[in-house]
């Protein structure tokens, strides 16, 4: 082909490119889809290489999803006049980022640690891969992964389709629900409408997931599918509360001997799932241990009139308007070191 | 510094301006060191060290091995110039591996040896970059070339950033005398380099990453019981994978040379495509089965020294080839595996031609890799689809070593191959098997039809127009697939 063909196929190409790709984010803008980022290793690392800042000047969490949702960071930073840095991970235990942090020398930071029992009393691989991923990204993420980064960030704050978890090849062709062969196992997703996740890390519900009784029950069904395979999976061996605690323990004391601190927090659930979180890791068994076995200061939903009342639409995370309050509430509970 | 990263394309974008504009060639060439040794050091500074360090020595020990004329020295400077490359390759990549296996056979000897760890990080690229400076000495040792005149072209040859991280594996000869006057891409070659380096992407990002890593990982990750369809499905996965990630990366590479006005060697020519073992070494990695006959398999004697070290040699040759790849024994048996496969084809292949020509010592299967494509055995059409498929299914078994990091996961996946496992779980889902199903078909008939055949005589003798709808397909598979910039397979090795 002489080069002024190929050049005719490239211009061909080009335009064929801009006219799919454009109509595409037309098509999703006009759906109300608004700008998301990929709430990745890349994103956290980014954030947690934030957690030097003075102490006076910034509090980070950890933890699992619900404080992802729960916490407003506008309405903490509006009102605090601190910085919130946000490392928690959905369906992770924090355990590994707290003994991270517990082992970085140069962290000396105010430390929220969401907790969410059947999560972090528990040392299941599936519950502790993604931090460790996270933390492993962020320690040996190399000068040319940091500049992709940040070339991202720019792509995502303009691009709506630029939304992987969403918009992605595999997640059209996961959207195609073909029948599996009996007994292949297959974690049901999540509606597109739940959720979205700026560049702080926030999750919110949407609006319409908020307004949508069926979206929340397709979700509600989610926590069942996962009950039950709590239910189905074999005991651990020994009692895993002890030395979980131990590694706890051991970070804490790190942190608080370099004069940081740690509280901790269990955000509202409500529903199925809060019932039975309620029922099987009773406050006796694990919250309360923790907080003896730390020396710890401890936020548990229920204990405070501004917390109680709270319910949550899919029983395990906050609407956006009620993290706005239950926020404000957490400000007037946490100790005047985390917020001042 | 990746390809499939948004760094490279704006690094690329910057280096292909700069190239372009009205500057002296020694300024070009000093803008093309400089942007590779940035290439480089955007994944880990501090081993830039070492490269240069690399380059240095084997510059002026080259330069000393083709003028000096008493033996005994000659000698020794070669062998400075191997301690200093291979003993660089020992340490970064295979001490770890040394250390375990001496400690291992320690502790058989009733020896409570228990050392700590060591925490080696492997320098990106070292088994290219050593590989292609290796040549450069032992060419000068032997005077099959003239030496690099200046440093700067030396240190380009060892460093231009499209080959240097993963190949392809180049010659002096290949790439010293395009350094020596100035360049500049053609329209036609820079069009064809940017379709190229759009296919590396497509192949590595959208095939590689976004529709088999998945199933692949899953497979050889499963600790529970496998069938034998997800263990084939699984293995077929990595087979595409590891095609499309490394020949993605080759594609890539020529691509970014090409947009430069720089041709750099084939690495892949349809490789799933071959007709028996010596086809495949002859299509797989190209640069490193001739670099291994060159400076390897011939050392030791080739066919030269008879019939029985002939076959020793061969083996040798493989069983180094597959501890190249990594630190590990299953790469060993891997390499150990394509031996003795070659090892069979050629009895099968002597004595089919025993009944013909005398002469049959004179052939081996590695030496046909350096023969054109009329090498290999001559079957009907029929028969020769039926071998290709053997061929493949064989590789295949290898390809198990290859990507099971133990010998009992690569025990258990054989097993769940060939129906030996009861009670296993089904594991993949069915869009998984669609998708591995379909592009490992797809794959299989693009291979046989091009065979004979270069990507670029393809698109050469196509229309402009289906040319421009499959480049924008491509592309816009690229950029809907949104995968994350994960580093290439053959990075580790």
């Amino acid at each position: 082909m002489p080069a002024n063909n190929l050049r005719k196929a490239a211009i061909l190409a080009l335009v064929s490119v801009v006219l799919v790709i454009g109509s595409w984010e037309l098509y999703l803008r006009s759906k109300g889809v608004a700008i998301s980022y990929d709430n990745g290793k890349e994103l956290w690392a980014d954030k947690r290489a934030m957690v030097y800042e003075p102490a006076d000047k910034a509090t980070v969490f950890i933890g699992s999803s619900r404080i992802k949702f729960d916490l407003d960071i506008d309405t903490w930073q509006q009102t605090t006049g601190r910085h919130a840095i946000q490392l928690a991970i959905e369906g992770s235990s924090p355990v590994p980022v707290l003994t991270d942090l517990g082992n970085d020398p140069n962290f000396r930071g105010r430390l929220v640690v969401d907790v969410i029992e059947p999560i972090f009393f528990s040392s299941a691989p599936f519950n502790l891969e993604r931090p460790t991923t996270n933390i492993d990204w962020y320690k040996k993420r190399t000068p040319a992964q940091r500049a992709s980064f940040v070339l991202n960030h720019a792509l995502e704050s303009w691009f709506v389709f630029l939304d992987q978890d969403k918009y992605s090849l595999n997640a059209g062709l996961g959207r195609l629900n073909v029948p599996n062969r009996p007994d292949v196992y297959e974690f049901p997703a999540f509606p597109d409408d739940f959720n979205c996740s700026d560049f702080s890390r926030q999750s919110k519900m949407t609006q319409k997931f908020v307004a949508d009784t069926s979206l929340q029950h397709r979700v509600q069904n989610v926590w069942l599918f996962v009950m039950d395979m709590a239910k189905k999976a074999p005991p651990p061996k020994g009692n895993p509360v002890p030395p979980i605690l131990a590694v706890v323990k051991e970070a804490v004391s790190k942190i608080r001997s370099r004069g940081g601190d740690v509280v901790f927090l269990r955000p509202p659930s409500s529903g199925t799932m809060g019932a039975v979180e309620q029922h099987v890791f009773t406050r006796d068994k694990f919250w309360d241990p923790l907080l003896a076995a730390t020396s710890s200061k401890g936020i548990y939903f229920t204990d405070y009139p501004a917390t109680s009342h709270f319910t949550c639409p899919e029983w395990s995370h906050l609407t956006p308007q009620d993290a706005v309050k239950y926020t404000q509430a957490l400000i007037t509970e946490l100790p005047p070191t985390f917020t001042r | 510094m990746v390809f499939n990263s948004y760094t490279f394309v704006v690094f690329f974008i910057i280096v292909l301006i700069l190239h372009n504009l009205p500057f002296s060639w020694r300024q070009k060439k000093i803008h093309l060191l400089l942007a590779s040794y940035i290439f480089y050091a955007a994944w880990n500074p501090p081993f830039i060290l070492l490269l240069w360090l690399s380059t240095v020595v084997d510059f002026f020990v080259g330069r000393a091995l083709y003028t000096q004329t008493n033996i005994h020295k000659k000698r020794l400077l070669l062998v400075v110039s191997l301690i200093g490359n291979l003993g660089m390759l020992c340490f970064f990549k295979y001490g770890t591996f040394l250390l375990e296996n001496f400690v291992s056979v320690l502790n058989l000897l009733g020896v409570n040896y228990h050392p700590a760890k060591p925490n080696i990080i492997l320098p990106a690229g070292i088994s290219f970059y050593t590989f292609t400076t290796l040549c450069y000495t032992i060419d000068m040792f032997k005077k099959k070339s003239e030496p690099v005149r200046s440093l700067l072209d030396f240190s380009l040859f060892v460093t231009f950033f499209p080959h240097l991280v993963a190949g392809p594996i180049v010659r002096p000869p290949q790439l010293v005398p395009q350094f020596e006057s100035p360049r500049k891409a053609t329209k036609q070659q820079l069009m064809e380099g940017l379709f190229l380096l759009s296919l590396g992407l497509f192949m590595k990002v959208v095939l590689a990453d976004s529709m088999l890593a998945g199933s692949a990982d899953a497979i050889f990750s499963s600790q529970g019981k496998l069938g034998a369809l997800d263990a084939w499905m699984g293995v077929l996965a990595f087979s595409g994978q590891i095609f499309f990630d490394f020949a993605g990366y080759s594609t890539c590479a020529i691509g970014a040379a090409l947009c430069l006005g720089f041709i750099l060697p084939l690495n892949f020519r349809f490789p799933y495509a071959a007709v028996g073992f010596s086809d495949f070494w002859r299509r797989w990695h190209i640069t490193l089965s001739a670099w291994l006959r060159d400076y390897l398999y011939i050392p030791l004697g080739g066919n030269r020294k008879g019939l029985f070290r002939t076959y020793m040699n061969l083996m040798i040759t493989m069983l180094l080839g597959g501890l190249w790849h990594g630190a590990n024994w299953t790469f060993v048996v891997w390499g150990g595996l394509h031996g003795l496969y070659l090892w069979a084809e050629k009895l099968f292949t002597d004595r089919k031609e025993m009944r013909r020509s005398p002469d049959l010592h004179e052939k081996s299967p590695i030496t046909a890799m350096a023969e054109p494509l009329k090498a290999g055995i001559s079957l009907s059409a029929r028969n020769k689809l039926a071998y290709a498929l053997l061929t493949f299914l064989l590789i295949n078994i290898t390809w198990v070593f290859f990507r099971s990091p133990t010998f009992s996961g690569a025990g258990n996946m054989l097993q769940s191959m060939f129906g030996m496992v009861q009670g296993a779980t089904p594991l993949l889902t069915t869009i998984a098997i669609i998708k591995v199903s379909v592009i490992v078909v797809v794959m299989l008939i693009a291979h046989w039809l091009m065979r004979n055949t270069t990507i670029l005589d393809v698109i050469r003798r196509l229309p402009w127009w289906v040319t421009g709808l499959s480049w924008s397909l491509m592309l816009i598979l690229l950029i809907l697939s949104q995968e994350s910039s994960s580093s290439f397979i053959y990075f580790q090795f």
